[in-house]
């Protein structure tokens, strides 16, 4: 096989000018790929830990009872004794904190105007580390007294009720035994929150507050666990629900990714580009390739001629014409591989801030991850489509009448 | 003993809605060791007759018979293992791959034979001295003269150890010095290998030469005439 290998690749250097431009388009194919598939890598990666952050934790806990649930009906399901629990899920060393919340929605009174809210109850020091609501504050400060009866709106409830800091504002809500009560509370901060649906109903009351307002005194829809990193999310999530069960507290675990609705959209957005982009990249490719190659054939008709006349079987011809292929494809991928690699140091030593991803607050420094499994699959797919370029030339190649290609001019 | 039987012949060429006659009912017998020539002008029907004989067209009716045996009807794959292990090949221009040197041009003929690297790169060394090319076994084409490359085409006809070679206007492409040079190396290696040879020439040179002259004329063969003894000198 050595030789024709040689061959292959002498006929490739023959027409030096033409082999680096097709193969410059290659190494441009593989880059954009391997770039492409580090840098939709990263942003998953922030794109996931701000879903983390908007939910506070790696894991939420429910009661049975509220598994299969609305959102609604589950608002009215609770774990008793969260603080119990807690201390329960300390044990397990890879639990970094576990924060009770209370879900509740109704109406949030300044004066005269009102607006409907959606609620969440929270320790204020746990959320603070946790969430990404920290981050969001454009006046006052994230709130840090468990029992004071404050408050923090969005901006977006904050303008409709005309509320901002230090005002004095009602929350009133329906008690899951279909009472009516409310407290008064006041507003510490307002926050930006970077979906507008969500900000204009965005609510947050210390725990005790929440707990009095809807009756449910240690008591918790969810405890929100979060995993120190680098944590086996599968894992941790299937023993801690058997270590609760174990301590006869059985709950249902669910980890972020089941309950990220939106990570998950925007994962299969990203994926369909990427997928699309190969897509245009590859016909970009094959087409390039094909031209070079039925060039090559054309210009070495009377080659092919006398190839055949002395024997060679055709599919020998073929076999020597795709394998210039495949070795463009080869050799394009090596040298891809190395300039992806080389120019993914230099960007990621660049310190090029980006805005934050979808439902993010945060921006992040530019880093384009290492993917060998695009790497491997670059490989694999220029390798390919160059043999799929080659295959039609190499085809009209093997065909030739050996006395017309010999007298071919 | 007979080598190459040709019965009846015939191809014709269809230009549009012309027939163009190639050769027509052209029969024949190549005994084994002959040195022989299609001869006639141009058009005559030299280059299409040695193209049937040699198996790389088709005629449109007769038969050829390799060895005893009807290859008329072998298939593609039968055609081209024929021409590889009986046959070769030389061509008005040198016809080498620019890219192999000297050495691999010729041990090309048996690389598709799958021989071995080792077994390839010896006979086509020992071909290349046997036409006098030792010592520029490792020069590609382009550093050869037209005659060191009608050469080394002559030595990768010759390695394979076929029973006929064919010679289509060997000598058309070079000057009348480096033609006779040549020529005298077709006798030298057809007196010490024994192997048949039959060209398609109008260089009176080569008829001359020939022990057998074959003459052609608008597609028909016209005369068989064999020389006199000592045309080979």
């Amino acid at each position: 096989m050595s030789r024709w290998v040689r061959l292959a690749a002498r006929n490739l250097r023959r027409h030096a000018r033409r082999t680096l431009l097709t193969g410059s388009i290659v190494v441009v194919g593989f880059v954009a790929v391997t770039m492409t598939a580090g840098f939709v890598s990263q942003t998953f990666t922030s794109l996931g830990a701000a879903t983390i952050r908007g939910t506070g934790g790696h894991l939420r806990l429910l009661d049975p009872k509220a598994a299969g649930k609305t959102d609604d009906e589950a608002s009215a399901i609770f774990l008793d004794d969260w603080e119990g629990l807690s201390a329960l899920l300390g044990k397990d060393p890879r639990v970094a904190q576990a924060m009770p919340k209370l879900s509740f929605f109704g109406l949030v009174v300044k004066g005269d105007k009102s607006g409907a809210y959606l609620g969440t109850g929270t320790i204020p020091a746990l959320e603070r580390g946790a969430s990404l609501a920290s981050d969001t504050v454009v006046s006052g400060s994230f709130f840090s007294n468990p029992d004071a009866e404050d408050v923090m709106l969005g901006s977006g409830l904050a303008r409709a009720i005309g509320a901002k800091t230090g005002d004095l504002v009602t929350v009133m809500t329906t008690t899951p035994d279909g009472g009516l009560n409310a407290v008064d509370a006041s507003v510490v901060a307002v926050l930006s929150y970077p979906i507008k649906e969500i900000d204009d109903r965005l609510l947050f009351l210390p725990y005790s507050s929440a707990a009095r307002l809807l009756k449910a005194e240690g008591r918790a829809n969810t405890v929100v666990v979060l995993l120190k990193d680098g944590v086996d999310l599968d894992a941790a999530a299937r023993d801690v629900a058997s270590e609760l069960a174990a301590a006869g507290r059985p709950v249902v675990v669910k980890t972020w990714l089941e309950t990220a609705a939106f990570y998950k959209q925007v994962k299969l957005l990203y994926v369909a580009i990427f997928f699309f982009m190969g897509l245009v990249l590859s016909t970009v490719v094959i087409l390039a390739t094909a031209n070079t190659m039925t060039m090559s054939v054309f210009e070495r008709t009377r080659e092919i001629g006398t190839l055949l006349a002395i024997g060679m079987e055709r599919g020998q011809i073929r076999t020597l014409f795709l394998l210039e292929g495949f070795l463009l494809g080869v050799v394009g991928s090596a040298v891809g591989a190395a300039a992806s690699f080389v120019l993914r140091l230099i960007l990621n030593a660049s310190g090029i801030m980006l805005p934050p991803p979808p439902g993010g607050t945060r921006g992040t420094i530019l880093h384009v991850d290492f993917i060998p499994l695009a790497y491997g699959l670059g490989f694999a797919i220029m390798s390919l489509t160059l043999l799929v370029a080659a295959w039609w030339p190499a085809r009209r190649a093997a065909r030739l009448n050996p006395v017309e290609a010999l007298g071919h001019v | 003993m007979s080598i190459l039987e040709a019965r009846g012949l015939t191809k014709i060429y269809r230009l549009g809605e012309e027939r163009v006659v190639g050769v027509s009912d052209a029969s024949l017998t190549l005994q084994a060791g002959e040195f022989a020539v299609l001869a006639g002008p141009s058009g005559s029907g030299k280059t299409t007759l040695l193209n049937l004989l040699g198996l790389l067209d088709l005629p449109d009716s007769g038969v050829l018979v390799f060895e005893g045996k009807d290859v008329s009807a072998l298939d593609e794959r039968g055609r081209s293992r024929l021409r590889r292990e009986k046959l070769g090949f030389v061509f008005q221009a040198h016809q080498l791959v620019p890219v192999l040197s000297a050495e691999e041009n010729v041990a090309l003929a048996l690389w598709i034979r799958g021989l071995p690297e080792e077994a390839c790169a010896a006979r086509a060394r020992a071909a290349l001295a046997a036409v006098g090319l030792a010592g520029l076994e490792d020069r590609r084409p382009d550093a050869l003269s037209g005659g060191q490359r009608q050469r080394v085409a002559v030595a990768r006809a010759l390695v394979g150890e076929p029973v006929l070679i064919l010679a289509d206007e060997p000598t058309a492409s070079l000057d009348s010095e480096t033609a006779k040079h040549l020529l005298d190396l077709f006798v030298e290696l057809h007196r010490a290998h024994g192997v048949a040879f039959l060209f398609s020439s109008h260089d009176p040179r080569i008829v001359e030469r020939a022990e057998r002259r074959i003459r052609l004329l608008d597609g028909r063969v016209v005369a068989d005439e064999r020389a006199s003894v000592g045309a080979l000198a």
